[in-house]
């Protein structure tokens, strides 16, 4: 057992860290909330020319042909940074499924998209329930001729606003109900019949309704195979998962590091509030959830570097990661007093993040029916 | 990064459990969940592990040990508790700190035979005005020629009734203007003249002991490190082992069990629907717990240090918290039934349930509460000030 990063790794880490320490400060992530594309082209296309976005892909498809843990170190940083924009809903949410199942054509058109900056990709997976479950797609794509045209509305879709193609699930099979008759779709985001709102969220990160009326897509446009897309979607969403706790990972890591250095140079009653046993015994219970939430988020993603199954995993790592980030940046607020419930600290920005990563892709709640149902319970 | 044990762990692992799986027979789990201490079963079977070395995997080959990593004390850990073997824990957490602060002539005369399971060591600190502040003991110790002259108590020396050594520490220099600098530590025989053992009993019924030194004349080779020394022997035997924590095997056969048990005996009523939750929330609990332990074990072995000491003192935290809440969740599935004692009509799974409950508190407070953990992390690892 070795859980330590690889020279290479540490480098990635400390580059992708610097850069962002740079050129991602926390007045450009606020000034993305307020923008209307949430993300900045210019960081994208320096994000993009440093090979972050194709950095799993492998080189034919102009990727840099590393693994899924390479990723995660950068899922991290970027979680710790509050990096803007639509990176993991292009490359986790749209390339990884194309790498995955996508026909020979459609690799050669869309990962070289990808890896260049080029095309940003959202998936139009979440319905009116909000649920990550098959019984919750009820949009329809009905065969004509060549094509499916497709009707439904799908919700709280991250990034679908400046999307140039989703990943549409839809019902093939209209009198299919459960797992059975689901299929995946390449849509082209300018086809006539998209229209796309966007939602004001707790993390201002630009998830949209998207209305789809009659969207005509062609027939080749069907990534995987028809009526049965549920097993790649399942698998899209446990890889989510687990990439989102790496993002989430980052993010409490900050939180922690900004505590423990503010509580070292708080002082109150004439001494650095970090004396008191309360403020250390909040702080060592934060570290516990930082340790524990990186532990099984990297043996996860080691997993899936490493072809092993991954899907009980997903499920108890981000049950935990879910929960122990709140009570991270709970504890953090509540270690800093008054001055991080300030709109313009950085703590909110944090405590804001936390809740949409917890909903990200299943809840703990959620999560912990998956872990239940593998003990044994039949549980719905 | 690789999270696998490696083929020599395997093997261990796979060498020691079925070792125990033939060996740790009904005779010895009995005298290990009597909780009253080792008997003649259970040192029987300490010494066919030693014969085999499984005590000491990680001592060099010289003492009686395989040269292994931390990983392989783990595995041991876990095997010995998923099988309710016997746990040579002190003598073990002893030896790991002879082999540090220990002269040559005491390694030889006790390790190879703690590794042997001949040599049972109980660990001596705490005193009744001495728990988590260990340095304000009162025992005290004087010299007298080649000896020193001990009077004084300690209590909670859980394995002072069966073992052969006391690993004692001291006063030596009442007037040591830090106190810490004035403690000394000593391998005394219990057999001495002048120490008497008291039995008190926990709520779980396990057996420790308040032990009682008067005049106990100990010979000054059996001293460990320097004369008012003391303080880093301790350090060193806190702070020796590195690993130990990880694998949960024996946790999750109780979740296991207990999801056998509401599936199979338990009524499915509307009541209940919490269960399947709260179970999962264990299991999820006793991983991440797990893969912690395994990662800081892992780095212990490779000499890394991580930033703020890692993840081994954490997982040991989380551990103890889990295993409280997984005997809470056990009684609460029981209902009424789990207050049954393990003889009584009705008894669900044996008893043993209500038994861990009882015993769930100790883990929490036995070898450093959690408190004093939570201020070894935050000022040691962490880097906040002390007072």
């Amino acid at each position: 057992m070795d859980p330590r990063l690889s020279e290479e790794q540490e480098i990635l880490q400390k580059s992708a860290r610097d850069f962002l320490t740079e050129k991602c400060p926390k007045s450009l992530v606020r000034e993305m909330e307020k923008d209307e594309k949430g993300y900045s082209p210019q960081l994208w296309q320096e994000v993009a020319d440093l090979g972050w976005m194709g950095l799993v892909f492998p080189e034919k498809y102009g990727g840099a042909g590393m693994s899924f843990l390479d990723l995660a170190i950068l899922l991290e940083e970027m979680g710790r940074a509050c990096f803007p924009g639509p990176f993991f809903s292009t490359v986790i949410l749209g390339g990884l499924p194309i790498l995955d199942i996508g026909s020979d054509e459609q690799k050669e058109k869309y990962l070289p998209q990808i890896a260049s900056g080029k095309a940003i990709f959202a998936l139009a997976l979440t319905e009116a329930s909000g649920k990550y479950e098959a019984g919750a797609i009820k949009a329809k794509a009905t065969a004509d001729k060549n094509a499916y045209v497709i009707n439904g509305t799908k919700l709280f879709i991250t990034d679908a606003y400046v999307a140039d193609y989703f990943l549409c699930i839809a019902r093939t099979d209209a009198k299919s109900k459960g797992e059975e008759g689901i299929t995946i779709f390449i849509v082209d985001a300018k086809s006539p019949g998209i229209s796309r709102t966007v939602l004001k969220t707790i993390a201002m990160d630009k998830q949209c309704e998207v209305v789809f009326t009659q969207v005509k897509v062609p027939k080749e446009n069907i990534l995987g195979k028809l009526n049965q897309g549920w097993g790649e979607v399942q698998k899209i969403i446990e890889r989510a998962a687990i990439a989102k706790c790496c993002e989430m990972v980052g993010g409490m890591q900050a939180v922690l590091d900004m505590t423990v250095a503010y509580v070292k140079e708080r002082v109150q009653f004439d001494v650095p509030i970090g004396v008191f046993q309360a403020i250390q015994h909040h702080c060592v219970n934060m570290l516990v959830d930082v340790e524990g939430s990186r532990a099984v988020a990297y043996e996860a993603a080691w997993r899936i570097s490493t072809g092993r199954p991954y899907s009980s995993e997903a499920a108890i790592t981000k049950a935990w990661v879910s929960d122990a980030y709140y009570r991270v940046v709970t504890l953090g607020t509540q270690a800093h007093g008054g001055v991080a419930i300030i709109e313009d600290h950085d703590m909110p920005l944090y405590y804001r993040r936390a809740k949409a990563a917890e909903l990200a892709f299943g809840d703990a709640r959620f999560h912990r029916k998956t872990v239940a149902r593998k003990l044994g319970f039949a549980v719905d | 990064m690789d999270f696998e044990l490696n083929p020599e762990e395997k093997a261990f692992q796979k060498e020691i459990r079925e070792f125990l799986d033939k060996e740790c027979n009904e005779n010895v789990v009995a005298e290990v969940d009597s909780m009253l201490g080792e008997g003649p079963y259970s040192k029987e079977l300490l010494r066919k592990m030693g014969a085999r070395k499984l005590l000491a995997p990680t001592w060099p080959v010289e003492y009686g040990g395989r040269g292994m990593g931390h990983m392989a004390e783990t595995i041991k850990v876990d095997e010995i508790t998923t099988h309710h073997a016997p746990f040579p824990l002190d003598a073990v957490e002893i030896g790991n700190s002879l082999l540090i602060v220990g002269n040559e002539e005491q390694k030889k005369r006790f390790l190879p035979g703690i590794a042997k399971g001949e040599i049972e060591f109980a660990l001596g600190y705490s005193e009744p005005n001495a728990g988590s502040d260990v340095a304000s003991v009162q025992l005290r110790s004087v010299e007298d020629g080649d000896h020193f002259i001990l009077n004084g108590q300690k209590i909670y020396n859980t394995e002072a009734h069966f073992s052969d050594y006391h690993w004692l520490l001291t006063k030596s220099d009442p007037n040591a203007v830090k106190k810490h600098r004035g403690l000394t530590l000593f391998m005394v025989d219990l057999k001495s003249p002048g120490i008497t053992i008291r039995p008190l009993i926990t709520m779980a019924g396990l057996r420790t002991n308040e032990v009682f030194y008067e005049d106990v004349r100990v010979p000054k080779k059996n001293m460990v490190g320097e004369k008012n020394g003391g303080w880093a022997v301790l350090m060193s035997a806190l702070y020796g082992g590195g690993g130990g924590g990880g694998l949960a095997t024996g946790t999750k056969k109780v979740i296991d069990t207990l999801v056998k048990y509401v599936l199979e005996e338990k009524q499915d009523t509307d009541e209940n629907q919490w269960i399947p939750d709260a179970l999962a929330d264990l299991y999820i609990r006793t991983q991440v717990g797990e893969i912690m332990g395994l990662r800081a074990t892992a780095l212990a072995d490779l000499k890394v240090t991580p930033p703020y000491g890692g993840g081994g003192a954490a997982s040991r935290l989380l551990g103890g918290d889990t295993r409280r809440l997984l005997y809470k969740t056990a009684m609460q599935i029981l209902g009424p039934y789990g207050q049954l004692a393990k003889d009584s009509k009705w008894a669900p799974l044996n008893g043993e349930i209500l038994r861990e409950y009882m015993d769930a508190p100790r883990w929490t407070i036995v070898h450093g509460s959690q408190e004093i953990q939570k201020l070894n992390i935050a000022t040691r690892g962490l880097g906040l000030p002390r007072k």
